[in-house]
């Protein structure tokens, strides 16, 4: 399989009065082609900032650092703002955390979409564009004589659904969900997902579901990568995390967050306040939260390590593992 | 949908005029001192034409009656005579002076809107530059000058110092004295052609929006045929006989135009600046971006069209005070329009005159006002469903 | 069990007093904050720094030069100079700046800075008293037509339409060619007026976001009457936005005085205004001729400019306070 997305020790910073927001610090992992991720943690860990330097469209105090991110062999990095245009949406879509203000409430939805579609698209006529919005809105469930109203005679379920036939305008290799339905009431985020999901296997598209909440990633993606202030503490495919979850934040997320399949668990919330990435410790940033952080937490980082096949955790001391790999900390 | 709201709209407004009236006439003539008094007061007019005028104006009924009677004469446009050009009927007065002032005020309002749209847009897009510091320096302080005042430095610089435009009147009576044409007649083929331009520039743009959906296209229809009908009443001015007095009017307007934008420009692009610095951080601006569209594609269509309503709102606010402003540059340029009039009325204690006067630039604001409310919902899609 | 009662009572006399003083207090420290804020806007302080500047010169710096320095110029020399009947024949008038009158003197030979600062207080009598009273019928109306709502909510937003579109300086003009208008009619009728304007229609937008405010509810519960409601609970509320619309019609008062004693048609013996008015009016602002008498028309246009836009500025700058929105992160 080869590899749609590639993201090499990527680390993105704010600047800010009060100093240096490491808001993305050292992140890596690739997708491949028709996988789908999620990217899971809480609020203000980092996610939309990992998903916004992968789009290239971050505010004016953000500063990659360094990294690669590597997209249809073009490192994304270093491009021009005009040639990252070119992969914008053509390449690399998203469906936005506020899908509610996503749309300009004085175009048509349809033509918001064409807009994307002819950008991209200079020889399509505006009437095979118009046939194209027509059959995404079929697709994700819309009456397509919808296409010649605004925003605001849109439901809120109505206006996610046109913003993710708006993803798929310009037949995307990846698309980025930040938390796309989050806004929504639970039931009706639900079906969206799950439609989401259908059509992300259907078209074999590869996918980043971003979500503070892991009970309803895990119902989509096939791998899960856990963000904790700024790094990601955890990554393997979804089975392995819910099965075995090394990572102690991990743990506590999954047991902060009644699962909808299983049994309702006791909830229980981690304890203490969600950390402040700005001017970041140089030890473990979950110990001060962490139920087994021993002194050695206290003193440095732990590196990110396959702890078994296929599963990554920066921890010195994983949780639920069958084979332990690492005997001890040293 | 959009008629229903453009009809409640005209009732509105229909309902606020009646108010207007209401109000002028209570101040005018329920006072202490009011039209009666000052009229029998006036030593210009003789006895017979005091009582002539206190018997057609029914000035010695009861004052409900005379209300009545006021507002049947004010929409027959029955005015009453005025004082000082007697016995002229004041609607004739007010008649030939109107047009002058919509000109002048349409003109300048109009300029004021793009430069302040144009440059409140540039300014939040190039935040924190020098040339934002500066304009916005720039802005307030015309803001905020003293109209006379400004008026002055104008004067001198234009007339004076560059002595390129012509500062007293509406025309050079040099040029006219050798005709016997009549100046308010030019004036009103002037604004004529005004309005045709005008209709084509509409037409035209409603035509390329319905047959193209090509930006490219579109734009090729507008500015051709725009430009097709400008080239075309040049050239129909050019060969007529009258065109050097048309000319001569429109000469004389500059100034006038120039001092009522630069009133007015900043206001519009102080809210646009800060209007647009709101909207670029909405999320569908990201949305937009993401989507891949060009910066400018950004800026202009999706930024700048939705950042512009709060403009246009804006200016109905601020209507009174570039009408205030009107009226200073008016008289200060001898300008006979309305506000000149008005002021011209008062001070010769010409009352007639002067209400209707008042009345008129009432109603004048009440129109803008309803064409800008008119505008807004062809811009706003929230509002015309 | 005897003693608690007692007690009890000691308790509510000692909260009765608290509550006033907790309330003090409070405000105190709400002043505190919201000068920290209103003072990070360069342009409010600026505003600020200018209005001081005239006050002090109006207020503190006039009475002493008029009773000191200006005195011996004065005709009778015993009385203070006064700048509306202080000719001084000896020289031709109007005369440029000179050691003797700093800013030159007028077509009639009264001393420029005098007059300019002489007209200083009034100034900002006539901007506060109107920006007062429009205030204070603005906030009254405003509160009391979002706490009743229905017609009476109704009829006042239709007035306050009106208003908003009345041709003010053009009314001004006319009521001021019919009557004798002196400065306090104009602040009255200024303030009367735009008491029922476009404020109301603020006012009234903040007073119903206090009004669904659920403390408003349990006073309501706890018996307190309608207008002890209004007065104890939302004016207090909507307080920091009426303050903010003051400073904008002190501006506007003092620019419409500016026009109207301009164009001579107001019933005053001197006012910034009129200082022009008179310059006009004998021939010495045409055209190129302006820079030769500049000391009769700048310093008096400059002032009402600045005053005007100081107002105006501190207005920005408590937007900036009362808008959390527009404040910078
Ligand atoms: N423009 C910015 N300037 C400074 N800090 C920012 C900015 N945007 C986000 N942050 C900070 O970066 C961190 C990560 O934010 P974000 O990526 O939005 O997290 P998430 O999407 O996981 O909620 C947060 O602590 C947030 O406060
Ligand atoms: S390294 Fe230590 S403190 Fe950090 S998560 Fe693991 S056990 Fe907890
Ligand atoms: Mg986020």
């Amino acid at each position: 399989m080869k590899a749609v997305l590639e993201i090499k020790n990527l680390k993105m910073y704010y600047d800010t009065q009060a100093g240096q927001v490491k808001a993305a610090d050292d992140i890596s992992f690739s997708l491949y082609e028709g996988e789908s991720m999620g990217l899971v943690g809480e609020s203000g860990c980092g996610k939309t900032s990992v998903s916004m330097s992968i789009m290239r469209l971050l505010p004016e105090n953000a500063r990659i650092i360094s990294g690669n991110i590597f997209f249809g062999g073009k490192d994304i990095v270093k491009l021009s703002n005009e040639e990252m245009n070119k992969i914008r949406w053509a390449g690399i879509s998203m469906i936005f955390q506020a899908a509610m203000n996503s749309l300009n409430p004085v175009y048509r939805v349809g033509d918001q979409i064409i807009e994307a579609i002819t950008t991209h698209e200079p020889d399509v006529t505006f009437e095979e564009a118009r046939q194209r919005v027509a059959s995404l809105y079929k697709l994700v469930g819309l009456d397509p004589e919808r296409m010649d109203n605004y925003p605001h005679e849109y439901s809120g379920g109505m206006k996610q659904r046109a913003v993710i036939a708006m993803s798929l305008a310009c037949n995307p290799k990846l698309i980025i969900a930040d938390e796309p339905t989050t806004a929504l009431d639970v039931i009706v985020q639900d079906t969206i997902l799950r439609e989401l999901e259908k059509i992300q296997k259907k078209l074999n598209m590869s996918m980043i579901y971003i979500s503070h909440d892991i009970a309803v990633i895990a119902e989509v993606a096939s791998k899960i990568a856990i963000m904790y202030a700024g790094k990601i503490v955890e990554m393997s495919d979804s089975v392995t995390i819910f099965k075995r979850p090394a990572h102690p934040y991990t743990v506590g997320l999954m047991s902060s967050f009644p699962s909808i399949r299983g049994a309702k668990k006791e909830l229980v919330t981690i304890p203490g306040e969600p950390p402040n990435l700005l001017n970041a410790p140089d030890h473990c940033r979950f110990a001060p939260r962490c139920p087994f952080a021993t002194d050695e937490c206290w003193k440095k980082e732990p590196s990110y390590e396959e702890i078994e096949d296929n599963h990554f955790v920066a921890c010195f001391h994983p949780q639920n593992l069958k084979k332990q790999v690492r005997a001890n900390a040293g | 949908m959009m008629l229903k709201y453009i009809g409640n709209r005209i009732l509105q407004i229909a309902i606020l005029l009646v108010i207007y009236v209401a109000i002028v006439f209570f101040l005018l003539h329920a006072m202490p001192g009011g039209i009666k008094t000052l009229l029998i007061s006036n030593p210009k007019l003789t006895p017979q034409a005091q009582e002539a005028i206190i018997r057609a104006f029914g000035l010695n009924q009861p004052l409900w009656l005379q209300f009545v009677d006021y507002m049947k004469n004010v929409f027959t446009l029955n005015l009453g005579i005025s004082f000082s050009y007697y016995p002229t009927p004041v609607w004739n007065i007010i008649a030939e002076r109107l047009p002058r002032t919509v000109l002048l005020f349409t003109v300048a309002t109009l300029i004021a809107f793009f430069v302040g749209f144009a440059s409140g847009k540039s300014l939040a897009w190039n935040r924190g530059k020098t040339t934002e510091y500066v304009s916005t320096i720039v802005g307030i302080i015309t803001y905020t000058i003293f109209t006379p005042l400004l008026i002055f430095v104008m004067i001198w610089f234009f007339g004076s110092f560059l002595g390129i435009f012509p500062l007293n009147q509406f025309l050079n009576p040099d040029l006219w004295i050798h005709t016997r044409l009549n100046a308010q007649v030019i004036f009103l083929y002037i604004l004529l052609t005004m309005l045709i331009i005008g209709m084509v520039m509409l037409v035209s743009y409603l035509v390329a929006l319905r047959f193209s959906h090509r930006v490219r296209t579109r734009r090729l229809i507008f500015y051709l045929s725009t430009i097709i009908t400008v080239v075309f009443s040049v050239f129909f001015w050019w060969v007529s006989p009258v065109g050097i007095y048309a000319a001569d009017i429109l000469w004389h307007m500059v100034l006038p135009v120039m001092t009522v934008t630069i009133i007015s420009y900043a206001g519009n692009m102080l809210v646009m600046r800060d209007s647009m610095l709101e909207t670029i951080k909405e999320d569908f601006i990201t949305t937009a971006r993401a989507k891949g569209l060009p910066d400018k594609v950004v800026r202009d269509k999706h930024a700048a069209r939705t950042a512009m309503l709060p403009v246009v709102t804006n200016f109905v606010l601020s209507l009174g005070f570039v009408v205030s402003g009107g009226v200073i540059t008016e008289s200060l340029f001898s300008w006979p329009g309305m506000g000149m009039t008005l002021l011209d009325s008062t001070l010769a204690k010409d009352y007639p005159l002067a209400a209707g006067a008042l009345i008129f630039t009432g109603i004048f604001v009440l129109f803008a006002h309803l064409a800008i409310d008119i505008i807004y919902a062809f811009l706003d899609p929230r509002i015309r469903y | 069990m005897t003693n608690n009662p007692n007690t009890t009572v000691e308790m509510a006399d000692a909260k009765l007093e608290s509550p006033a003083l907790i309330r003090m207090k409070l405000m105190w420290r709400s002043f505190k904050e919201n000068w920290k804020i209103f003072s990070q806007s360069k342009i409010g302080m600026i505003g600020l720094y200018i209005v001081i500047i005239f006050a002090v010169a109006g207020f503190i710096v006039y009475p002493i030069l008029a009773a000191t320095v200006w005195k011996t110029t004065s005709l009778n020399a015993m009385a203070s100079y006064n700048p509306v009947t202080g000719y001084d024949f000896v020289q031709n008038n109007p005369a440029p700046p000179s050691w003797a009158h700093l800013l030159g003197t007028d077509p009639l030979g009264r001393d420029i800075l005098a007059q300019l600062l002489y007209s200083t207080p009034r100034e900002f009598m006539l901007g506060i008293v109107a920006a007062l009273i429009t205030v204070i019928i603005g906030t009254l109306i405003g509160t009391v037509a979002a706490y009743f709502g229905g017609a009476l909510d109704t009829f006042f937003m239709r007035v306050a339409d009106i208003v908003l579109l009345f041709p003010f300086i053009p009314f001004l003009i006319v009521i001021s060619g019919m009557m004798q208008v002196d400065l306090l009619t104009l602040a009255l009728i200024i303030g009367l007026l735009s008491g029922f304007g476009g404020i109301t229609i603020v006012l009234r937008s903040q007073a119903l976001i206090v009004k669904s405010r659920p403390f408003i509810e349990s006073a309501k519960i706890s018996g307190a009457s309608d207008s002890y409601i209004i007065v104890n609970h939302i004016i207090p509320n909507v307080m920091p936005l009426s303050f903010l619309y003051m400073m904008f019609n002190v501006t506007g008062a003092i620019f419409s005085e500016a026009v109207l004693s301009f164009f001579g048609l107001l019933n005053i013996k001197m006012s910034w205004g009129l200082m022009i008015y008179t310059a006009d009016t004998a021939g010495y602002i045409i055209g190129s001729n302006i820079w030769n008498y500049w000391w009769l028309w700048l310093p008096a246009g400059a002032s009402i400019t600045l005053l005007c836009g100081a107002f105006y500025f501190i207005g920005r700058g408590l937007d900036e306070v009362v808008n959390p929105r527009l404040r910078k992160r």
